[in-house]
């Protein structure tokens, strides 16, 4: 009797006081992930139980699997390891690359930040919010850094909208392939939140740049709204329904929800271990609370972080797993559009 | 005005000031050492820059590169030999100089000059920030393409001692940079089912070992040094106003410089040759040229310095580096996730103006450093080399690990490291190697988007046609500048072993065919096209060396007689730098057993007592002076020492190489 209570007590008390949080970012220095991390740092220091040093460990490399792998190997489940995650990791797990050797969907998250994709052209391709002209053209160039990456889902989007003329150009990363759109080389583009009020939403007002659609923000019951960052701007499905003239559901409406829960919803992620337990996923979780009531961050995180709320509690983690295990369906569906452009890659 | 404002605020933070000032020094010293540039000195602190700031790591980056081409000026006016690739011409009339005992006069003049061109290099780059958008925006895919392959064309032509040589160098760069994921289909490409092949040697690696590693072995193999301690009383003032005598000069080779630093792929190189001949041509007495007239240390001096604002403009708006620190330069800006292009201008406008200003303040301190403190400065040149040489490995390995905590690095490092002496010795281009190993991925998905938007209507676009007849024009004047004259290859000796050479070099565009053939088109399409090339101007070579080497008559013709030009080369004594080649691997074994700081500790020991019994207290203490700095180091940036064998029987503390926490 005694020493049950004393081990229930003893697992009560998580406590961080003279520890040191290792936080193991799969990329390098600079990139969103790592901003991501080293905005939140402060904060998980200030919260945490004991109030132990953060220190943002980053391994680059192998497209994320090196840093991801590392942390699958190295890290404790005591709660002095996490982990950032971001779409990439998850689309690494999500298409079978059989160098992953961590086990994402079990992970622990602790805080989601969802992004959002816009989709624009040029004025004079066609109107804002229409596809019609587009869909006209015989060759709509677009780019797409690999197939082994997110912008895999770029060519299930235009497939799935029947833009018969669409043509990835290989090896472009996005803003490269801004670049280009706005030399007028390629036809379609597309940026995340952040990108596109700093760079696009610029050229719209000129009048250059007009909205097409938003990937749209997925609800935790499944229903889908608009961006507000482009509130006329019609979502993925409104659009696909615009253009097929039916509901977007079935299959298509499932791989929709995959590609937007690794894509929007849990494009950046803190993590813990599998195996690390329910009361430090707890002391973790209470202190992403406190940290989003408190001033500072509520002052800072829209300009840092983008406007969309962070994804705290049991929700993220079912987010997760949505994510990283595509069905059978999903996966013959992108490797039929990857096939239909003549990509060797595959979905496995 | 806003972003200007913002950059201006920046520079004069104290951390970035400081940090500055920190690359500064360091790019003093890298100028000093003969042999070692921007380059080395670059691929040296990178792997340390991206825990930083991003903004102090520009800071420190641009303090690096700035200098050396000032500092350089040391040893090419004390000893006769150039600090970096950009002072060669200063040697012509400084060494006279100081043979003569101006040695002062020279130097002063040297550094005024330097600074000059530096302030206007950087003054003509943050005007032409603002014409830089209309041009970015007229090169699309089929311009950059032809942009980058014209500026790799001119790194190879220009800075090989032979035409076809260069060229080769340039081609072998692009095989080895083709090495990894294919870009278009994933498919891996010559990497036998290694992740770290996959993906591709890390660029510092290659830095490091196709510069720093063979210069370090030249200055074993050149022994001692022969500097004489420098009298800094007399001549100041008088190299002050020859400088400020021949204002036009300056102005009229900064300008040069900067121009010739703008074209991608020149940059640095052949700079100071071209502002020395320029100053031949338009001047009426030539008779003390070579001799020791100061206007023959102006003309290259300010022309250098100058160059690097030039050299900034391709590399900041199209991301492509116009000689070899600019490599690096671009490597350290994905390390810290600035990503050349329109970016530059618009949106991280503020970042540019950053560096522009850096440069400025750069080129201040460090003609200030240099005019300040010239004696003590001047002292470097007369340490021996067996002193430096330890400790330069010593970070090199250091450097090396840090860059991803891989022991396969060191094997990279060492693998391009012979590769650079050999390179050096027999006279291919490591620079043109780097650029095109950097620019392989580039080009190959350039040529794709290029067909992909244009098909071959891409070259009757006014900018390429334009572009190519700059570069056509470029190269015949330059090679007929630097190739008149020059046969002398009746001196060298051991030509056979470089007949040999040509042979090993053929494996690799034939391994590439040999291994990539059975890929997807669009994944072996391009190393194969390359590897063909580069098989065709190998066999070329190997053909007017063994001609050569028998005298074959038909080499009489003009023609041919251009390509026998300097088809042979050989710099120092190719054995002596193999041995000493030969004790870094063994450095790596003692890391592998004991660690990296007792290898280190070792070695420094070793190296310097093998080579003077009577030196161990100076050993001792290097050997603990640089422990102290590489301790402190570490713990500043959380960095860790490789872990030897032994590390895994005892738990050693992290100052010897344990685990960090």
């Amino acid at each position: 009797m005694s020493l049950f209570s004393f081990v229930s007590i003893g697992n009560a008390e998580v406590n961080f006081a003279g520890k040191t949080v290792t936080w193991v970012v799969p990329f390098k220095e600079g990139g969103g992930t790592s901003r991501f991390a080293r905005f939140i740092q402060p904060f998980l220091k200030k919260y945490l139980p004991g109030n132990p040093d953060v220190q943002i460990m980053h391994i680059p490399g192998g497209g994320a699997i090196k840093g991801s792998n590392y942390f699958e190997k190295n890290a404790k489940a005591d709660g002095t390891f996490i982990f950032g995650c971001s779409t990439s990791v998850i689309v690494n797990v999500a298409t079978g690359n059989p160098l992953v050797k961590y086990n994402l969907s079990e992970y622990r998250p602790v805080v989601l930040l969802p992004q959002n994709t816009h989709w624009f052209t040029r004025s004079d391709l066609a109107e804002p919010h229409d596809l019609s002209k587009i869909k006209e053209r015989k060759l709509v160039l677009y780019a797409l850094k690999t197939p082994a990456s997110a912008d895999l889902f770029h060519i299930w989007i235009y497939e799935k909208l029947g833009i018969k003329g669409a043509k990835p150009i290989p090896g472009l990363s996005s803003s490269g392939g801004y670049q280009a759109f706005l030399r007028g080389e390629i036809h379609l583009s597309s940026h995340g939140a952040a990108n596109y009020v700093k760079k696009v939403k610029p050229e719209i007002e000129k009048g250059k740049v007009v909205d097409l659609m938003t990937l749209g923000i997925i609800g935790a019951d499944g229903t889908v709204t608009r961006n507000p960052l482009a509130p006329n701007a019609p979502t993925f499905p409104e659009m696909y329904e615009k253009v097929n003239g039916k509901k977007l559901e079935g299959d298509d409406l499932e791989a929709y929800y995959a590609i937007g829960a690794a894509w929007s919803q849990a494009s950046k992620a803190m993590m813990l271990p599998a195996d690390a337990s329910d009361e430090i996923v707890k002391a973790y979780r209470d202190a992403a609370i406190k940290m989003i009531n408190d001033p500072e961050f509520k002052a800072k995180a829209a300009k840092a972080l983008g406007p969309f709320p962070l994804i705290i509690g049991e929700e993220a983690g079912e987010i997760i797993k949505k994510a990283a295990v595509f069905s059978d369906t999903t996966k013959k569906q992108l490797n039929a559009a990857l096939k239909k452009h003549r990509f060797t890659y595959r979905v496995q | 005005m806003e972003q200007l404002l913002a950059a201006l605020l920046q520079l004069f933070e104290p951390t970035h000031l400081a940090f500055l000032f920190a690359g500064t020094l360091l790019g003093l010293i890298v100028g000093i050492l003969p042999g070692m540039g921007g380059t080395s000195g670059l691929a040296l602190v990178l792997p340390f820059v991206f825990t930083m700031e991003p903004s102090h790591a520009l800071a420190m980056m641009i303090g690096v590169l700035a200098p050396t081409t000032t500092s350089d000026t040391f040893p090419a006016v004390l000893m006769g030999v150039p600090g970096t690739a950009g002072s060669q011409a200063t040697v012509m009339d400084g060494f006279p100089l100081s043979k003569k005992g101006m040695a002062a006069r020279a130097l002063s003049a040297a550094f005024s000059a330097s600074l000059l061109g530096g302030i206007f290099g950087a003054f003509i780059l943050s005007i032409s920030i603002y014409y830089a958008i209309p041009i970015i925006m007229a090169f699309g895919f089929g311009e950059q393409f032809l942009l980058v392959v014209l500026a790799l064309l001119m790194v190879g032509a220009l800075t090989g001692d032979n035409l076809f040589k260069g060229i080769a160098s340039c081609f072998l760069g692009l095989i080895i940079g083709s090495i990894g994921t294919a870009p278009i289909t994933g498919d891996p490409r010559y990497t036998f089912d290694t992740l770290y092949l996959l993906e591709g040697v890390p660029l510092v690696v290659v830095g490091l070992g196709l510069f720093a590693i063979p210069e370090i072995v030249g200055l074993l193999d050149s022994k001692g040094s022969i500097a004489k301690s420098l009298n800094t009383k007399k001549g100041w003032f008088t190299g002050l106003k020859d400088v400020v005598k021949n204002w036009f000069l300056v102005l009229r080779c900064s300008t040069l410089g900067c121009l010739v630093g703008a074209l991608p792929g020149l940059g640095g190189t052949v700079v100071d040759w071209i502002a020395y001949s320029h100053l031949k041509q338009t001047t009426k007495d030539t008779s003390q040229f070579g001799k020791g007239d100061i206007r023959g240390v102006i003309a290259p001096e300010s022309a250098n310095n100058a160059k690097e604002g030039g050299a900034l403009i391709p590399t900041l708006i199209f991301g492509i580096p116009g000689s070899g620190n600019k490599v690096l330069l671009l490597g350290g800006f994905v390390l810290i996730g600035i990503e050349p292009g329109l970016d530059m201008v618009t949106t991280n406008l503020d970042l540019t103006y950053l560096m522009i200003w850096s440069l400025a303040i750069a080129n201040i301190l460090g003609a200030g450093i240099c005019m300040g403190f010239s004696s003590q400065i001047s002292k470097f040149t007369l340490v021996p080399y067996y002193i430096l040489a330890p400790v330069m490995v010593c970070l090199i390995f250091f450097a090396t690990f840090n860059i991803n905590r891989d022991w396969y690095d060191f094997i990279g490092l060492l693998s391009f490291g012979i590769i650079g002496i050999t390179f050096k010795n027999f006279g291919w281009s490591r620079p043109a190697l780097l650029i095109g190993f950097f620019l392989s991925t580039k080009v190959e998905l350039l040529s794709y988007q290029t067909q992909a938007v244009y098909g071959l209507s891409f070259l009757s676009r006014p900018v390429s046609i334009i572009l190519i007849i700059l570069c056509l024009a470029t190269i015949v004047l330059l090679t007929k500048q630097k190739f008149d004259s020059n046969y002398r290859s009746d001196l060298i000796k051991g030509k056979l072993t470089q007949i040999y050479y040509i042979i090993i070099l053929l494996c690799l565009p034939l391994s590439m065919i040999w291994f990539t053939s059975s890929l997807d088109y669009r994944a072996n399409l391009f190393p194969i096209s390359l590897s063909v090339i580069a098989l065709l101007l190998l066999v070329f070579i190997l053909f007017v060396k063994i001609a050569d080497l028998k005298n074959l008559p038909f080499l009489n013709n003009t023609l041919m007689k251009f390509a026998r030009s300097n088809i042979f080369e050989i710099s120092g004594n190719f054995n002596n730098q193999l041995f000493y080649y030969l004790s870094f691997i063994g450095f790596l074994l003692m890391n592998f057993i004991f660690g990296f700081p007792i290898a280190a500790a070792l070695f420094i020991n070793m190296f310097i007592l093998f080579h003077n019994r009577k030196a161990y207290v100076s050993s001792i203490c290097i050997s603990a002076v640089l422990m102290a700095i590489l301790w402190s180091l570490s713990s500043l940036l959380t960095l860790q020492f490789p872990n030897g064998l032994i590390g895994l029987f005892i738990d050693l503390p992290w100052w010897l190489g344990g685990q960090l926490n």
